[in-house]
């Protein structure tokens, strides 16, 4: 069989901008409420600064929460995944903790940080945080203990045997925390600037709904769902990079 | 005591959640420079403790273990392990696989690479060595095990039942090439197997184990002339003595 094209994937999304076609030319709902494509692409046509400004600030403060959260939970999750102490310190906080839903700490993040990015980029730390340091404690513990032994045998130093057995070892669990982390932190982002900020994609939609900018709410979205695709797309071709030798390895259809 | 090799009284004992088990029970053992020796014994016999212990892997509870005059207290520089499993590391091409025992000393990036190259014509890998070990038949990967334990011209070379998981045809050749090896660059070797066959064919001594505390139970001369013809009446004599020795009956594992 051939291998079928990624081109593939624009089917679903096109097959759904002919049913919301169909559904606002029905009339069920008025054009007030549910606007038909074209008018939400006119949106986009007259107002690309705004909706550029607003997307920017959200990517910019996902951007800038995920990479604390990688800078402190991964080698955080390295430490933890080598050292039993450690993991026997933190097990418990760590169940605790992540089971928090960041949405929730909102009102504290408000009273805390008050109005503007600082809560916002708290919230989406916090998201990001979790799924990487416990995808990097798995990542190092399910490296095979074999290969350690090879390594020590060898007499490498502690240095040699994480550059070159736990970092690539726990890459492919790292870069899965990664996906998570985009995920979750840009979940809390539109949710987060829906209350904490005055500016970002969940600002926009919020502040739409309440001018009766049906258009603008759709184009918020859109924005939100291609950003989406975007960064799973980036980790993706991360991860064809650093874990090209996985190939052929396991059954992930490529 | 000029010996190369000598275990003095030698025990090891772990403490499990059931109680302390004792591995290994006070073993003697002396080898000579450029032999051959095969630790032979059922699984749990403590044949596999001893060859981490003498790979400085793990300490002895008790006794000493001396190698080429100095006591092991860490892996040493004139040994090299080949594992079971081939302990190749899945994220690295053949090549650095094969390289990464020099790399561990500190060698540099040319020699590695002539050194590396070397190893790999020897042991049939040199058309191989940008694949990824995944790609290889099991026993090429075992062949790349032992070209990267060789790239350090080991005095002391341990084996830790290396062909176990391999086909007969391809553990026959590789028999066959380890023993070409051993004969072309003097090395001692120090060989486990539970495969009586392949004790009698390789080694000039054979240790034999016996379990539950792991200690020797006889020490084989195997005086017959190489290349040995495993179809021959005095090799099926020192065999079914063998088998003798460690009870194991002609039908049961081999």
């Amino acid at each position: 069989m051939p291998e079928p094209t990624r081109l593939l994937g624009l089917l679903p999304i096109l097959l759904l901008l002919l049913l919301w076609q169909i559904t606002a030319a029905a009339g069920i709902y008025s054009a007030v409420l549910l606007p038909p494509p074209l008018e939400v692409a006119r949106a986009f046509a007259n107002e690309p600064g705004t909706l550029l400004a607003h997307a920017l600030a959200s990517v910019t403060r996902v951007a800038i929460g995920l990479a604390l959260a990688a800078l402190s939970a991964i080698p955080l999750g390295f430490l933890i995944g080598r050292y039993r102490l450690l993991d026997r310190l933190t097990d418990w906080s760590i169940q605790m903790f992540r089971a928090v839903p960041p949405i929730a700490l909102i009102p504290l993040a408000l009273l805390l940080f008050g109005i503007g990015d600082r809560p916002a980029i708290a919230l989406i730390f916090l998201a990001a945080f979790w799924p990487l340091l416990i995808n990097t404690i798995f990542g190092v513990r399910s490296i095979e203990l074999t290969l350690i032994k090879v390594a020590r045998a060898a007499r490498a130093s502690e240095w040699l045997i994480f550059r070159d057995i736990v970092l690539p070892g726990a890459m492919p669990a790292i870069l899965t925390g990664m996906r998570l982390a985009i995920g979750g932190g840009w979940l809390t982002v539109v949710t987060a600037e829906m209350i904490a900020v005055r500016s970002g994609l969940g600002y926009l939609i919020l502040n739409a709904q309440m001018t009766f900018r049906s258009d603008l709410i759709i184009a918020g979205i859109i924005i939100i769902g291609i950003i989406g695709l975007a960064a799973d797309q980036g980790i993706r071709l991360l991860r064809e990079q650093l874990c090209r030798w996985q190939e052929g390895l396991t059954a992930a259809p490529r | 005591m000029n010996h190369f090799l000598e275990c003095l009284k030698v025990s090891k004992r772990y403490v499990g959640p059931t109680g302390t088990v004792e591995a290994l029970h006070t073993i003697d053992l002396a080898c000579d420079y450029g032999s051959f020796v095969c630790l032979l014994g059922t699984s749990g016999c403590g044949k596999s403790t001893l060859l981490q212990l003498v790979a400085g892997l793990e300490t002895p509870s008790e006794g000493q273990i001396i190698v080429n005059g100095r006591e092991i207290d860490g892996p040493s520089k004139d040994l090299s392990v080949v594992f079971q499993d081939h302990g190749l590391f899945p994220w690295m091409t053949v090549r650095r696989n094969v390289e990464f025992n020099m790399k561990a000393r500190g060698t540099s990036r040319a020699e590695r690479r002539a050194r590396g190259q070397e190893l790999l014509d020897l042991v049939g890998l040199g058309a191989f060595a940008e694949r990824y070990p995944h790609e290889l038949s099991g026993g090429m990967r075992q062949r790349a095990g032992i070209a990267r334990a060789l790239t350090t011209a080991p005095k002391l070379l341990l084996m830790d039942e290396p062909f176990a998981a391999l086909d007969a045809q391809t553990r026959a050749d590789l028999q066959d090439e380890l023993l070409q090896i051993w004969r072309r660059h003097t090395t001692t070797i120090l060989f486990v197997t539970h495969n009586i066959d392949e004790a009698v064919l390789l080694a000039d001594r054979v240790v034999v184990f016996s379990p539950r505390p792991g200690r020797i139970k006889t020490i084989v001369e195997i005086g017959l002339p190489r290349p040995r013809d495993p179809r021959s009446a005095g090799f099926a004599a020192l065999v079914d003595g063998l088998r003798d020795e460690i009870g194991q009956k002609p039908a049961g594992l081999a």
